[in-house]
Protein backbone atom coordinates (compact mmCIF):
# COMPACT_ATOMS: atom_id res chain seq x y z
CA UNK A 1 0.00 0.00 0.00
CA UNK A 2 2.34 2.35 -1.63
CA UNK A 3 2.33 4.86 -4.52
CA UNK A 4 1.45 8.10 -5.80
CA UNK A 5 -2.16 7.18 -6.39
CA UNK A 6 -2.61 4.95 -3.32
CA UNK A 7 -2.13 8.26 -1.16
CA UNK A 8 -3.81 10.61 -3.68
CA UNK A 9 -7.05 8.62 -3.26
CA UNK A 10 -6.89 8.95 0.10
CA UNK A 11 -6.67 12.27 -0.09
CA UNK A 12 -9.77 12.68 -2.38
CA UNK A 13 -11.57 10.53 0.14
CA UNK A 14 -10.73 13.08 3.07
CA UNK A 15 -12.16 15.58 0.81
CA UNK A 16 -9.19 17.03 -1.07
CA UNK A 17 -8.11 17.20 -4.88
CA UNK A 18 -4.43 17.01 -4.97
CA UNK A 19 -2.36 19.89 -6.98
CA UNK A 20 1.14 20.36 -7.55
CA UNK A 21 2.31 22.67 -4.50
CA UNK A 22 5.20 25.25 -5.47
CA UNK A 23 6.00 26.76 -1.77
CA UNK A 24 7.29 29.73 -1.28
CA UNK A 25 10.08 30.65 1.54
CA UNK A 26 9.20 32.46 4.30
CA UNK A 27 10.57 33.67 7.54
CA UNK A 28 9.65 34.50 10.82
CA UNK A 29 10.81 37.80 12.68
CA UNK A 30 12.28 37.07 16.09
CA UNK A 31 10.76 40.01 17.85
CA UNK A 32 12.78 39.81 21.10
CA UNK A 33 15.40 40.84 18.99
CA UNK A 34 14.35 43.92 16.87
CA UNK A 35 11.48 45.55 15.73
CA UNK A 36 9.55 43.74 12.60
CA UNK A 37 8.64 46.97 10.94
CA UNK A 38 12.40 48.52 10.84
CA UNK A 39 14.03 44.87 9.92
CA UNK A 40 11.26 44.41 6.92
CA UNK A 41 12.73 48.03 5.52
CA UNK A 42 16.49 47.37 6.41
CA UNK A 43 16.11 44.09 4.42
CA UNK A 44 14.07 45.82 1.52
CA UNK A 45 16.90 48.38 1.55
CA UNK A 46 19.27 45.52 0.73
CA UNK A 47 17.34 43.79 -1.96
CA UNK A 48 15.83 41.47 0.03
CA UNK A 49 11.50 41.73 -0.50
CA UNK A 50 9.05 40.93 1.89
CA UNK A 51 5.07 40.24 1.85
CA UNK A 52 3.05 39.69 5.47
CA UNK A 53 2.05 36.70 5.24
CA UNK A 54 -1.75 37.24 6.32
CA UNK A 55 -2.77 34.24 8.84
CA UNK A 56 0.20 34.78 11.15
CA UNK A 57 1.71 37.18 13.62
CA UNK A 58 5.23 37.94 12.57
CA UNK A 59 5.44 35.77 9.26
CA UNK A 60 6.46 36.90 5.59
CA UNK A 61 7.09 35.26 2.64
CA UNK A 62 10.46 36.31 0.40
CA UNK A 63 9.19 37.73 -3.14
CA UNK A 64 12.72 38.03 -3.74
CA UNK A 65 15.99 38.36 -2.63
CA UNK A 66 19.55 39.22 -3.74
CA UNK A 67 21.11 37.33 -1.16
CA UNK A 68 19.97 34.25 0.34
CA UNK A 69 17.81 34.75 3.33
CA UNK A 70 19.88 32.59 5.59
CA UNK A 71 23.04 34.57 4.79
CA UNK A 72 22.16 37.96 5.59
CA UNK A 73 23.38 39.90 8.75
CA UNK A 74 20.14 40.91 9.79
CA UNK A 75 19.75 36.53 9.39
CA UNK A 76 22.82 36.21 11.73
CA UNK A 77 22.15 38.46 14.11
CA UNK A 78 19.27 36.77 14.81
CA UNK A 79 16.48 38.67 13.92
CA UNK A 80 14.52 36.36 11.92
CA UNK A 81 14.27 32.81 11.48
CA UNK A 82 14.10 31.06 8.15
CA UNK A 83 10.86 28.97 8.94
CA UNK A 84 7.95 27.55 6.87
CA UNK A 85 5.16 29.03 7.12
CA UNK A 86 2.41 26.42 8.55
CA UNK A 87 5.43 25.53 10.72
CA UNK A 88 5.01 29.30 12.49
CA UNK A 89 1.62 28.15 13.90
CA UNK A 90 2.04 25.83 16.32
CA UNK A 91 4.13 27.66 19.07
CA UNK A 92 1.26 30.21 18.44
CA UNK A 93 -1.72 28.09 19.57
CA UNK A 94 -0.72 28.20 23.19
CA UNK A 95 -2.52 30.78 25.78
CA UNK A 96 -0.72 33.16 27.98
CA UNK A 97 2.51 31.43 27.75
CA UNK A 98 4.80 34.00 28.96
CA UNK A 99 6.64 33.09 32.31
CA UNK A 100 5.76 29.46 31.51
CA UNK A 101 7.27 25.74 32.11
CA UNK A 102 7.06 24.38 28.17
CA UNK A 103 8.37 20.99 27.32
CA UNK A 104 9.13 21.06 23.70
CA UNK A 105 9.14 17.22 23.27
CA UNK A 106 10.58 16.78 19.69
CA UNK A 107 12.63 19.82 19.14
CA UNK A 108 15.63 19.48 16.78
CA UNK A 109 16.57 21.82 14.33
CA UNK A 110 14.76 24.53 16.99
CA UNK A 111 12.83 26.75 14.93
CA UNK A 112 9.70 25.61 17.26
CA UNK A 113 11.58 26.12 20.45
CA UNK A 114 13.04 29.96 19.26
CA UNK A 115 9.93 30.78 18.38
CA UNK A 116 8.73 29.79 21.97
CA UNK A 117 10.92 31.88 23.52
CA UNK A 118 10.35 34.80 21.47
CA UNK A 119 6.86 34.88 22.60
CA UNK A 120 7.90 33.92 25.82
CA UNK A 121 10.35 37.34 25.75
CA UNK A 122 12.75 34.30 27.40
CA UNK A 123 10.88 34.45 30.51
CA UNK A 124 9.85 30.98 31.91
CA UNK A 125 11.50 27.91 31.19
CA UNK A 126 12.01 26.02 28.02
CA UNK A 127 13.40 22.22 28.23
CA UNK A 128 13.80 21.01 24.67
CA UNK A 129 14.45 17.40 24.13
CA UNK A 130 15.73 15.55 21.15
CA UNK A 131 17.38 12.08 20.09
CA UNK A 132 19.56 13.02 17.46
CA UNK A 133 22.89 14.24 18.75
CA UNK A 134 23.74 16.18 15.32
CA UNK A 135 20.58 17.75 15.34
CA UNK A 136 20.76 19.11 19.09
CA UNK A 137 23.94 20.87 17.47
CA UNK A 138 22.56 22.62 15.03
CA UNK A 139 19.55 23.46 17.60
CA UNK A 140 22.08 25.25 20.18
CA UNK A 141 23.63 26.61 17.16
CA UNK A 142 20.17 28.29 16.69
CA UNK A 143 19.39 29.22 20.08
CA UNK A 144 22.93 31.05 20.19
CA UNK A 145 22.10 32.97 16.94
CA UNK A 146 18.43 34.16 18.44
CA UNK A 147 19.73 34.97 21.79
CA UNK A 148 17.39 32.79 23.33
CA UNK A 149 18.40 32.63 27.08
CA UNK A 150 15.31 30.61 29.09
CA UNK A 151 16.14 26.93 27.54
CA UNK A 152 17.67 23.53 28.80
CA UNK A 153 18.26 21.02 26.03
CA UNK A 154 18.68 17.56 26.99
CA UNK A 155 19.51 14.74 24.95
CA UNK A 156 16.98 12.78 25.19
CA UNK A 157 13.85 10.93 23.52
CA UNK A 158 10.52 12.18 24.13
CA UNK A 159 9.10 8.89 25.21
CA UNK A 160 11.26 9.50 28.69
CA UNK A 161 10.26 12.90 29.15
CA UNK A 162 9.36 11.95 32.52
CA UNK A 163 13.10 10.74 34.02
CA UNK A 164 13.51 14.27 34.25
CA UNK A 165 11.04 14.64 36.59
CA UNK A 166 9.30 17.92 36.36
CA UNK A 167 5.67 18.74 35.17
CA UNK A 168 5.16 21.03 32.48
CA UNK A 169 2.82 23.49 31.95
CA UNK A 170 2.07 23.63 28.43
CA UNK A 171 3.89 20.68 26.10
CA UNK A 172 4.98 20.47 22.59
CA UNK A 173 4.86 17.46 20.68
CA UNK A 174 5.57 18.41 17.55
CA UNK A 175 5.62 15.18 16.56
CA UNK A 176 8.64 12.98 14.31
CA UNK A 177 6.32 12.74 11.37
CA UNK A 178 6.03 10.84 7.61
CA UNK A 179 6.13 14.88 6.30
CA UNK A 180 4.40 15.22 3.23
CA UNK A 181 5.09 15.34 -0.59
CA UNK A 182 4.88 20.03 -0.57
CA UNK A 183 8.33 19.66 1.27
CA UNK A 184 9.65 16.37 -0.28
CA UNK A 185 9.73 16.03 -3.83
CA UNK A 186 10.61 12.22 -3.69
CA UNK A 187 7.81 11.76 -0.60
CA UNK A 188 5.32 9.63 -2.64
CA UNK A 189 8.05 7.04 -3.94
CA UNK A 190 9.39 6.71 -0.13
CA UNK A 191 6.67 6.15 1.89
CA UNK A 192 4.32 3.28 2.23
CA UNK A 193 1.26 3.06 4.65
CA UNK A 194 3.51 0.88 6.91
CA UNK A 195 5.87 3.64 7.79
CA UNK A 196 3.32 5.69 8.36
CA UNK A 197 1.13 3.13 10.86
CA UNK A 198 4.69 3.25 12.64
CA UNK A 199 5.12 6.67 12.85
CA UNK A 200 1.60 6.82 14.19
CA UNK A 201 2.58 4.25 17.22
CA UNK A 202 5.50 6.31 18.10
CA UNK A 203 3.39 9.57 18.30
CA UNK A 204 1.22 7.85 20.41
CA UNK A 205 3.85 6.96 22.74
CA UNK A 206 5.24 10.57 23.08
CA UNK A 207 1.74 11.84 23.92
CA UNK A 208 1.17 8.99 26.35
CA UNK A 209 4.39 10.41 27.90
CA UNK A 210 3.97 14.01 27.26
CA UNK A 211 0.46 13.82 29.36
CA UNK A 212 2.51 12.22 32.15
CA UNK A 213 4.38 15.37 32.25
CA UNK A 214 1.73 17.78 31.93
CA UNK A 215 0.44 19.66 34.83
CA UNK A 216 -3.56 19.47 35.71
CA UNK A 217 -4.21 22.39 34.08
CA UNK A 218 -1.57 22.70 31.04
CA UNK A 219 -1.85 22.72 27.51
CA UNK A 220 -0.68 20.19 24.90
CA UNK A 221 0.06 21.32 21.38
CA UNK A 222 -0.07 17.96 18.73
CA UNK A 223 1.29 19.26 15.53
CA UNK A 224 2.95 17.15 12.15
CA UNK A 225 3.54 17.90 9.07
CA UNK A 226 1.75 15.00 7.67
CA UNK A 227 -1.48 14.29 5.60
CA UNK A 228 -1.57 10.91 7.09
CA UNK A 229 -4.81 10.70 9.12
CA UNK A 230 -3.38 7.84 11.21
CA UNK A 231 -0.46 10.59 12.52
CA UNK A 232 -3.57 13.17 12.56
CA UNK A 233 -7.18 12.66 13.54
CA UNK A 234 -6.99 8.81 14.25
CA UNK A 235 -3.70 9.65 16.68
CA UNK A 236 -5.88 12.41 18.76
CA UNK A 237 -9.41 10.28 18.38
CA UNK A 238 -7.18 7.74 20.42
CA UNK A 239 -5.71 10.09 22.61
CA UNK A 240 -9.16 11.27 23.30
CA UNK A 241 -10.11 8.12 24.27
CA UNK A 242 -7.24 6.66 25.91
CA UNK A 243 -5.27 9.62 27.41
CA UNK A 244 -8.51 11.22 29.38
CA UNK A 245 -7.82 14.59 27.02
CA UNK A 246 -10.15 16.81 25.22
CA UNK A 247 -9.67 18.79 22.56
CA UNK A 248 -9.77 22.56 22.25
CA UNK A 249 -11.08 24.76 20.12
CA UNK A 250 -7.94 27.01 18.33
CA UNK A 251 -8.14 30.35 16.03
CA UNK A 252 -5.78 29.65 12.86
CA UNK A 253 -5.79 29.16 9.33
CA UNK A 254 -6.67 25.54 8.00
CA UNK A 255 -9.58 23.55 7.58
CA UNK A 256 -11.66 21.72 10.66
CA UNK A 257 -10.36 17.95 11.46
CA UNK A 258 -12.11 15.28 9.46
CA UNK A 259 -14.40 13.42 11.63
CA UNK A 260 -15.15 10.42 9.03
CA UNK A 261 -11.86 8.57 8.15
CA UNK A 262 -12.52 6.42 5.62
CA UNK A 263 -16.14 5.21 7.28
CA UNK A 264 -14.67 5.43 10.69
CA UNK A 265 -16.62 8.23 12.55
CA UNK A 266 -14.41 9.59 15.29
CA UNK A 267 -15.39 11.94 18.31
CA UNK A 268 -17.14 14.66 16.62
CA UNK A 269 -14.97 17.36 18.67
CA UNK A 270 -12.13 16.46 16.19
CA UNK A 271 -13.46 19.09 14.38
CA UNK A 272 -11.74 21.54 16.47
CA UNK A 273 -8.46 20.15 14.85
CA UNK A 274 -7.04 21.97 12.37
CA UNK A 275 -5.89 20.21 8.86
CA UNK A 276 -3.76 22.53 6.07
CA UNK A 277 -3.87 20.95 2.99
CA UNK A 278 -0.83 22.00 0.82
CA UNK A 279 -1.37 25.26 -0.82
CA UNK A 280 -0.27 28.40 0.73
CA UNK A 281 1.85 26.39 2.96
CA UNK A 282 2.78 22.29 3.06
CA UNK A 283 0.68 20.17 4.40
CA UNK A 284 -0.20 20.55 7.96
CA UNK A 285 -2.37 19.62 11.25
CA UNK A 286 -2.57 20.89 14.38
CA UNK A 287 -4.74 20.98 17.33
CA UNK A 288 -4.55 21.59 21.22
CA UNK A 289 -5.42 19.32 24.17
CA UNK A 290 -6.15 19.50 27.84
CA UNK A 291 -6.76 17.14 30.42
CA UNK A 292 -10.26 16.54 30.85
CA UNK A 293 -12.33 17.79 33.79
CA UNK A 294 -13.77 15.51 36.04
CA UNK A 295 -17.29 16.39 36.17
CA UNK A 296 -18.41 16.45 39.85
CA UNK B 1 34.45 26.22 39.19
CA UNK B 2 37.12 27.94 37.36
CA UNK B 3 35.82 30.95 34.95
CA UNK B 4 39.62 32.21 34.71
CA UNK B 5 39.37 31.58 30.95
CA UNK B 6 36.48 33.59 30.46
CA UNK B 7 37.59 36.96 33.12
CA UNK B 8 40.69 36.61 31.38
CA UNK B 9 39.26 37.19 28.20
CA UNK B 10 37.16 39.63 29.09
CA UNK B 11 40.83 41.56 30.25
CA UNK B 12 41.93 41.00 26.91
CA UNK B 13 39.25 43.92 25.87
CA UNK B 14 39.90 46.53 28.46
CA UNK B 15 36.56 45.41 30.80
CA UNK B 16 36.29 43.20 34.02
CA UNK B 17 33.37 41.09 34.20
CA UNK B 18 31.89 39.25 37.35
CA UNK B 19 30.31 36.00 37.21
CA UNK B 20 27.97 34.91 39.67
CA UNK B 21 29.02 30.96 40.03
CA UNK B 22 25.95 30.11 41.87
CA UNK B 23 24.16 30.55 37.97
CA UNK B 24 27.02 28.88 36.27
CA UNK B 25 27.22 25.69 35.13
CA UNK B 26 30.29 23.69 33.03
CA UNK B 27 30.15 20.36 31.25
CA UNK B 28 33.19 19.21 29.08
CA UNK B 29 34.83 23.21 29.52
CA UNK B 30 32.08 24.44 28.09
CA UNK B 31 30.51 27.45 30.07
CA UNK B 32 26.70 28.20 30.22
CA UNK B 33 24.92 30.84 32.53
CA UNK B 34 21.28 30.18 33.86
CA UNK B 35 18.90 32.43 35.28
CA UNK B 36 17.52 31.67 38.58
CA UNK B 37 14.50 30.26 37.38
CA UNK B 38 16.00 28.42 34.90
CA UNK B 39 18.39 26.22 37.29
CA UNK B 40 16.24 24.13 39.02
CA UNK B 41 15.26 22.32 35.42
CA UNK B 42 19.12 22.35 34.88
CA UNK B 43 19.88 18.07 35.41
CA UNK B 44 23.59 16.47 35.23
CA UNK B 45 22.63 15.32 31.79
CA UNK B 46 22.09 18.80 30.13
CA UNK B 47 23.27 18.94 26.21
CA UNK B 48 23.16 23.19 26.60
CA UNK B 49 21.82 25.41 29.68
CA UNK B 50 20.37 29.15 29.75
CA UNK B 51 23.30 31.25 27.03
CA UNK B 52 26.36 29.09 26.45
CA UNK B 53 29.19 31.30 27.44
CA UNK B 54 32.19 29.31 25.43
CA UNK B 55 35.00 26.95 25.82
CA UNK B 56 37.97 26.20 27.67
CA UNK B 57 40.01 23.84 25.44
CA UNK B 58 44.02 23.06 25.62
CA UNK B 59 44.25 26.34 27.13
CA UNK B 60 42.85 28.67 24.98
CA UNK B 61 39.50 30.59 25.00
CA UNK B 62 36.82 30.28 22.24
CA UNK B 63 33.83 32.73 23.03
CA UNK B 64 30.38 32.69 21.91
CA UNK B 65 28.56 35.36 20.80
CA UNK B 66 26.42 35.77 23.81
CA UNK B 67 29.78 36.61 25.62
CA UNK B 68 30.85 39.36 23.26
CA UNK B 69 27.53 40.75 23.68
CA UNK B 70 28.28 41.04 27.42
CA UNK B 71 31.17 42.39 26.73
CA UNK B 72 29.45 45.09 24.52
CA UNK B 73 26.89 46.20 27.28
CA UNK B 74 30.45 46.95 28.93
CA UNK B 75 32.98 50.08 27.94
CA UNK B 76 34.60 47.18 25.52
CA UNK B 77 37.36 48.07 22.93
CA UNK B 78 35.45 48.48 19.88
CA UNK B 79 35.65 49.74 16.36
CA UNK B 80 32.86 50.82 14.03
CA UNK B 81 32.72 49.75 10.54
CA UNK B 82 31.79 50.93 6.95
CA UNK B 83 29.02 49.06 5.28
CA UNK B 84 31.12 47.29 2.70
CA UNK B 85 33.74 46.34 5.54
CA UNK B 86 31.14 45.13 7.56
CA UNK B 87 30.11 42.59 5.40
CA UNK B 88 33.79 41.59 4.15
CA UNK B 89 34.34 40.90 8.28
CA UNK B 90 31.27 38.97 8.09
CA UNK B 91 32.61 36.50 5.36
CA UNK B 92 35.68 36.01 7.16
CA UNK B 93 38.31 38.79 6.11
CA UNK B 94 40.54 40.95 8.09
CA UNK B 95 40.05 44.97 8.65
CA UNK B 96 41.89 47.78 6.74
CA UNK B 97 42.49 51.14 8.59
CA UNK B 98 40.34 53.04 6.11
CA UNK B 99 37.26 50.39 6.78
CA UNK B 100 36.70 52.09 10.15
CA UNK B 101 34.82 55.21 11.01
CA UNK B 102 35.46 54.73 14.57
CA UNK B 103 37.34 53.67 17.39
CA UNK B 104 36.56 53.36 21.05
CA UNK B 105 38.57 52.60 23.60
CA UNK B 106 42.69 52.75 23.53
CA UNK B 107 43.27 50.51 20.39
CA UNK B 108 46.55 49.42 21.61
CA UNK B 109 48.54 46.71 19.47
CA UNK B 110 48.05 43.23 20.44
CA UNK B 111 44.59 43.59 22.74
CA UNK B 112 41.43 42.56 21.37
CA UNK B 113 38.66 44.84 19.93
CA UNK B 114 35.02 44.18 19.18
CA UNK B 115 33.85 44.74 15.99
CA UNK B 116 30.37 46.69 15.01
CA UNK B 117 28.47 47.58 12.06
CA UNK B 118 27.06 50.76 10.73
CA UNK B 119 23.90 50.28 12.92
CA UNK B 120 25.91 49.54 16.40
CA UNK B 121 25.34 45.65 16.21
CA UNK B 122 28.51 43.04 17.06
CA UNK B 123 29.36 41.39 14.35
CA UNK B 124 32.39 39.66 16.16
CA UNK B 125 35.54 40.34 17.36
CA UNK B 126 39.61 40.36 15.81
CA UNK B 127 43.11 41.10 17.72
CA UNK B 128 44.51 44.63 16.82
CA UNK B 129 47.75 43.94 14.84
CA UNK B 130 48.60 47.97 14.59
CA UNK B 131 48.11 50.73 16.88
CA UNK B 132 44.60 51.69 15.83
CA UNK B 133 44.84 55.90 16.58
CA UNK B 134 48.58 56.46 14.93
CA UNK B 135 47.96 57.03 11.17
CA UNK B 136 49.53 54.03 8.97
CA UNK B 137 48.57 53.18 5.64
CA UNK B 138 45.30 53.21 4.46
CA UNK B 139 45.33 49.80 2.77
CA UNK B 140 47.38 48.20 5.97
CA UNK B 141 45.60 45.07 7.95
CA UNK B 142 44.78 46.87 11.30
CA UNK B 143 42.81 43.89 13.05
CA UNK B 144 42.86 40.30 12.33
CA UNK B 145 39.61 38.64 12.05
CA UNK B 146 39.43 36.17 15.36
CA UNK B 147 35.37 35.89 15.10
CA UNK B 148 32.51 36.74 13.05
CA UNK B 149 28.86 36.00 13.21
CA UNK B 150 29.35 34.50 9.34
CA UNK B 151 30.61 31.42 11.60
CA UNK B 152 27.12 30.20 12.50
CA UNK B 153 27.19 29.15 8.75
CA UNK B 154 30.68 27.68 8.74
CA UNK B 155 30.11 25.47 11.44
CA UNK B 156 26.81 24.23 9.88
CA UNK B 157 28.73 22.55 6.72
Amino acid sequence: MSGKEFFLDRYERLGWKYQDVTLKQSIRVNNSNTNGKKLIQRLSDSGTHLQRIPFLESGYWVLNSKVSPGATAEYLLGMYSIQEAAAQIPASVFSHIKGRKVLDAAAAPGGKTVHLADLMENTGEIVALDVDKWRLNALCNHLERCRVSNTVVYLLDAQQASSLNLKFDRVLVDAPCSGNFAADRDWFKNRTLKDIERNAGLQRRILTEAVGCLNEEGEIVYSTCSLEPEEDELNIDWAIKNLNLQIEEIYCTGEKGVTNIFGKQLDPSIKNCKRLWPGETQGFFICKLKKRRLKS
Amino acid sequence: MNTRAITDFASQFGVQITLNLDLMVEKTGRFYLVNPSLKPVVRESFFSAGVYLGKAKEGKFFPSFYLLGMLAKKEANRIFLDKKSAWLFICGRDIFRESIVRIQGPGKKDTNTLVFNEFGECLGFGRIVEKLRESVMSNEIVVRNVLDIGDFLRRER
